[in-house]
C-alpha cells in the first residue's frame, strides 16, 4: 500500500505551469468565503471570472474531451489542477452542470444534444442548476409533480420546485417533470434541460439560516421543445439515477480537513483561567474525539478517490462517506459547544472564534439533507450491502 | 497513492483464508474453547509449516523477515477465524523484544526457535496495578551473586500456560528490566483467569524464582524504551486482528439478516435490522483504513507513526466491540447459543478491546501526541 501521492518530475512541471497561470488568472478575491451565505463584495464577479478563464482553458473540466469543451488531460494533471485550486482555497460559484448534468447528457443525450449543450457547460460559459426537489418531493423524489404535457413537438411545463440553485444566476435548469400523469412512478418522469429565461419561469430567493441561498422556482406554462429532452420521454428516473452516486458523497477528493486543524491550533492558543484551553482534560479527550472523526473521513476520502482512479467498482464507500459526514458535523458542532460555550456562537468582530469559521460550524452542523438526508444514506447503504429488498449496484461513474 | 495489497500480499492472504477456513472451523474453536491450555496444536504447527509464526522475524534468524504489512494481511486473516493461537505473544511481541533488546547469543539462539513454532514465549508485563509503562511494574527483581531473583504477581497475561519461556519485566535498581525465565522454573505457578475472556488469560506467580544473569534481556534497568516501541509498533498488528474479526461478525450477520424470517420477509429488509448492520459496516471500515495507513506508516518510517498506531488501535477496540454488539442485536437469541460462532467473537473482542490500551489510554496518548 501507499498512502501517498507522487508525481514525475514532468507532473512537477506541469503543477509549476498551472500556479504560474493561477498567479496571474485567479483575481485575488476568488477565495472561499467562511460563510457562503453572506459573500464579501466582489466575491460573485471574481469567481465567475475565474470559473470562464478555467473553462477557457479546458482546466475547468480537465479530463473531458476537448471537442467538449474539456482539457483532454490525464487523471494525474487534473488532481494536480485541483490540488493546486485548493491550495489557494479557489471559489467558484455553484454549478451542478460540470458535475452531475454533463455525465448524463454523454450517457443518455443524443449527438446533437452533445454537441449543443456539453461545450457550453464544459466551457464553464454557462451555468447549470439540478432542478429536482419540489415542495413534497424531496427524499422520496419519485414522487415529484411538476408536470410536463405534450403538445406537438413542445412540452408545456407547469408546478414548483424548491431549494434549488444559488444566488448565481443559471442559465439553464435541469428539470425533472411527470410526463405522462397515468404511468407509474419512476416510468413516468423526463428530464429536460429548459433555460432560465424561457417565458414562465419565475426564480425567487429563499431565506436560509445557513450555507448558500436556495430558491423556489415556478413554471408557469413554460413552452420546452422537444429536443430539450435527455434520454427517452419516460427515461428521467433512469437519467436522474445515472448521477445520484456522484452527488452521494461520490465526488470523491483528496480533500484534508482544514477546520480540525484550525479548531485545535485555536484551543492550543486559547486561553481561559490563565491555561490554554487545550489542557483542561475533559477539552483535551472532546478535540481528541473530533479529530479521529476527521481522520476517519480523510481516510474514506482516499479510499474512494483510489478506488475511482483506479477503476475499482464501488458498492456503499459514497453513501457511507456521505453518511459519516452527516452524523459527524453535528457531533462536532455540539462539542465545539461544550468546548467554547458563547464564543461558538457569535460573528460578534470583537469576540469571534476563527474569524467566524467556529459559528459557522455551529450553522452549518444542521444541513445534513443536501445530497440527501443520512436516513436516505441509510436506505442505499442496505441495498448495497444486499440486504434490502432492492438490490442496488452502484451507477456508474462516468 | 495505491491502497491495494502487493500480489504476493494478495496470495499471503488467500492462503491463510484457505488454512483457516479448512482447520479453524466452528467445531474446531468450540474444541478449542473447552480444551485445558485453549492451545490450538494442529494449526500452531500448520501456521509453522508454512513460516508464518515467524513471518516478521528477520530472515537471518529463520524468519520471514515480512514487513508490517505482511503481518497485517497475517493478523486480519487470523482476526477473521478468531484463531486463538499464541502468535501474537511468541511471534510479535516477544521476538520484537528480543530483535530489538536481545543479546547476539540470545537471538541466535532463540528466534530461529520461535519462528520453527518449537518455542512459545509470553509476555510478563502487567500487574495489579495495572498498565502498560514501565512505571507500573512493582515485582522485584534482585541481585544475588551472579543471578536475579524474582519475586511478585503477573496478572491478565495471555498464553502463559502454554509458553515454554516467559519475558518478565521486573524492578531493577535504577528502572525496569526484562528477564528471561523458563515456565518450569521452581518457584513459577501459572494459574488460569476464568470469566468472559477470549483465547486464555493466566495469572503467574513468581515466588523467589532464580534466573542466571544472562537472563536479562537488553541493559538492566532500560526495559522501558523497548517496551515502549514494542508495544506501540505491535498495536496496529492486533488492531488487524480486530478488523478481521470485525468483517467476520459483519458477514455473519448479513447472512443471517438475509435469510432469517420474521413477520413474512427477511429481517434484513427491516430498516430497524439494517440500522444495526450498517452500524458495522461503519465501524469495520473506520478501523480498516485507520489500520492500514498505521501499518503502512511504520513500515516507512514516518515520523507521525506512533499517531497513526494510537488512532488504530483506539478505533480497532471500538469496531470489534460494536460490530459484535450490534450481530447480537440482530442475531438476538441465536447469537447467546454456544454452538454459534459468534461467542468466540465476542468475547475475543472484550478481551482484546483493552489489551495493549483500551481507547481512553490512546486517546490520552494521541492528545500528548498532537500536542494538547
Amino acid at each position: 500500500m501507499d498512502f501517498e501521492m507522487h508525481y514525475t518530475e514532468e507532473q512537477e512541471k506541469f503543477r509549476a505551469e498551472v500556479s504560474a497561470w493561477l498567479d496571474v488568472n485567479m483575481p485575488p478575491e476568488a477565495v472561499r468565503p467562511v460563510d457562503e451565505g453572506r459573500k464579501p463584495p466582489g466575491l460573485s464577479d471574481a469567481a465567475m471570472s475565474l470559473r470562464r478563464r478555467l473553462g477557457a482553458k479546458g482546466w475547468l473540466c480537465p479530463l473531458w474531451p476537448k471537442e467538449y469543451g474539456g482539457g483532454d488531460l490525464p487523471v494525474e494533471q487534473a488532481v494536480i489542477i485541483g490540488e493546486e485550486l485548493d491550495g489557494r482555497h479557489a471559489f467558484l460559484p455553484y454549478d451542478l452542470g460540470v458535475i452531475l448534468i454533463a455525465p448524463a447528457i454523454m450517457v443518455w443525450g443524443t449527438d446533437d444534444q452533445k454537441r449543443r449543450f456539453l461545450p457550453p457547460i464544459l466551457s464553464g460559459e454557462i451555468l447549470t442548476w439540478q432542478v429536482f426537489t419540489e415542495p413534497e418531493a424531496g427524499t422520496d423524489l419519485a414522487s415529484l409533480k411538476l408536470r410536463a404535457d405534450k403538445e406537438g413537438d413542445h412540452y408545456v411545463l407547469n408546478g414548483q420546485k424548491t431549494f434549488i440553485g444559488s444566488d448565481y444566476r443559471a442559465d439553464w435548469l435541469y428539470t425533472l417533470a411527470v410526463t405522462d400523469q397515468n404511468r407509474p412512478r419512476h416510468s413516468n418522469i423526463g428530464a429536460f434541460i429548459v433555460p432560465a429565461n424561457s417565458p414562465g419561469v419565475t426564480i425567487s430567493p429563499m431565506e436560509l439560516i445557513a450555507g448558500q441561498n436556495k430558491n423556489n422556482i415556478y413554471y408557469d406554462n413554460v413552452r420546452v421543445s422537444r429536443d430539450q429532452l435527455i434520454g427517452g420521454e419516460f427515461d428521467g428516473w433512469k437519467v436522474a439515477n445515472s448521477t445520484l452516486e456522484l452527488e452521494h458523497g461520490g465526488a470523491s477528493r483528496m480533500v484534508e480537513g482544514h477546520f480540525v486543524d484550525l479548531l485545535l491550533a485555536y484551543c492550543r492558543r486559547a486561553t481561559r483561567n490563565g491555561q490554554p484551553l487545550s489542557k483542561d482534560p475533559a477539552v483535551r479527550d472532546a478535540l481528541v474525539e473530533i479529530w479521529m472523526g476527521a481522520q476517519v473521513e480523510r481516510l474514506f476520502n482516499w479510499r474512494n478517490y483510489w478506488m475511482r482512479t483506479s477503476k475499482i467498482p464501488w458498492s456503499w464507500e459514497g453513501c457511507q462517506t456521505a453518511l459519516f459526514r452527516k452524523q459527524s458535523e453535528p457531533r462536532v458542532a455540539h462539542r465545539v459547544l461544550d468546548i467554547l460555550g458563547p464564543y461558538a456562537l457569535t460573528t460578534d468582530p470583537k469576540l469571534q472564534a476563527l474569524r467566524g469559521e467556529i459559528e459557522n460550524q455551529q450553522r452549518m452542523s444542521i444541513m445534513s439533507h443536501p445530497g440527501g438526508t443520512p436516513e436516505a444514506q441509510k436506505i442505499v447503504m442496505a441495498r448495497r450491502i444486499g440486504i434490502a429488498k432492492t438490490r442496488q449496484k452502484a451507477s456508474a461513474i462516468v | 497513492m495505491d491502497l491495494s495489497l502487493t500480489e504476493s500480499q494478495q496470495m499471503l492472504k488467500d492462503t491463510i483464508r484457505r488454512l483457516m477456513e479448512r482447520e479453524c472451523t466452528a467445531t474446531r474453536l468450540k474444541e478449542i474453547e473447552a480444551s485445558d491450555t485453549g492451545f490450538p496444536a494442529d494449526i500452531w504447527e500448520s501456521l509453522a509449516k508454512i513460516g508464518l509464526v515467524g513471518l516478521s522475524i528477520p530472515e537471518e534468524f529463520g524468519g520471514g523477515g515480512g514487513s508490517y504489512e505482511d503481518l497485517g494481511v497475517l493478523y486480519y486473516e487470523l482476526g477473521r477465524a478468531c484463531a486463538p493461537t499464541p502468535h501474537f505473544s511468541s511471534g510479535v511481541l516477544c521476538a520484537q523484544i528480543l530483535v530489538e533488546a536481545g543479546s547476539p547469543a540470545q537471538k541466535a539462539e532463540l528466534l530461529p526457535r520461535i519462528a520453527s513454532g518449537d518455542l512459545i514465549l509470553a509476555l510478563a508485563l502487567t500487574e495489579q496495578d495495572f498498565g502498560w509503562e514501565a512505571d507500573q511494574v512493582a515485582l522485584t527483581a534482585t541481585k544475588q551473586g551472579d543471578s536475579y531473583v524474582l519475586q511478585g504477581t503477573k496478572v491478565f497475561v495471555p498464553d502463559a500456560q502454554v509458553a515454554h519461556k516467559l519475558i518478565v519485566a521486573a524492578r531493577t535498581p535504577g528502572g525496569v528490566s526484562l528477564f528471561l525465565v523458563d515456565a518450569g522454573s521452581p518457584g513459577l505457578s501459572v494459574r488460569n483467569v476464568t470469566g468472559f475472556i477470549g483465547g486464555r488469560l493466566n495469572e503467574i506467580t513468581l515466588d523467589s524464582v532464580k534466573v542466571p544473569a544472562s537472563a536479562v534481556v537488553g541493559v538492566v534497568g532500560g526495559a522501558a524504551p523497548v517496551l515502549d516501541l514494542v508495544l506501540a509498533r505491535s498495536a496496529p498488528v492486533l488492531a488487524a486482528y480486530m478488523v478481521g474479526g470485525s468483517e467476520m461478525a459483519f458477514e455473519i450477520t448479513r447472512d443471517y439478516a438475509g435469510t432469517r424470517v420474521a413477520f413474512g420477509a427477511p429481517i434484513g429488509t427491516f430498516q430497524r435490522v439494517q440500522d444495526h448492520i450498517i452500524e458495522i459496516v461503519n465501524a469495520m471500515d473506520a478501523a480498516r483504513w485507520t489500520t492500514n495507513e498505521a501499518l503502512w506508516k511504520i513500515d516507512n518510517n514516518k515520523p507521525d507513526w506512533r499517531i497513526g498506531a494510537s488512532l488504530a488501535k483506539a478505533m480497532a477496540s471500538e469496531a470489534f466491540t460494536t460490530a459484535t454488539h450490534h450481530s447480537h442485536e440482530v442475531l438476538a437469541g441465536l447469537g447467546s447459543v454456544k454452538d454459534h460462532p459468534i461467542h468466540h467473537y465476542t468475547t475475543m473482542s472484550r478481551t482484546l478491546y483493552w489489551y495493549l490500551g483500551e481507547p481512553k489510554l490512546h486517546r490520552q496518548k494521541l492528545a500528548d501526541l498532537l500536542e494538547l
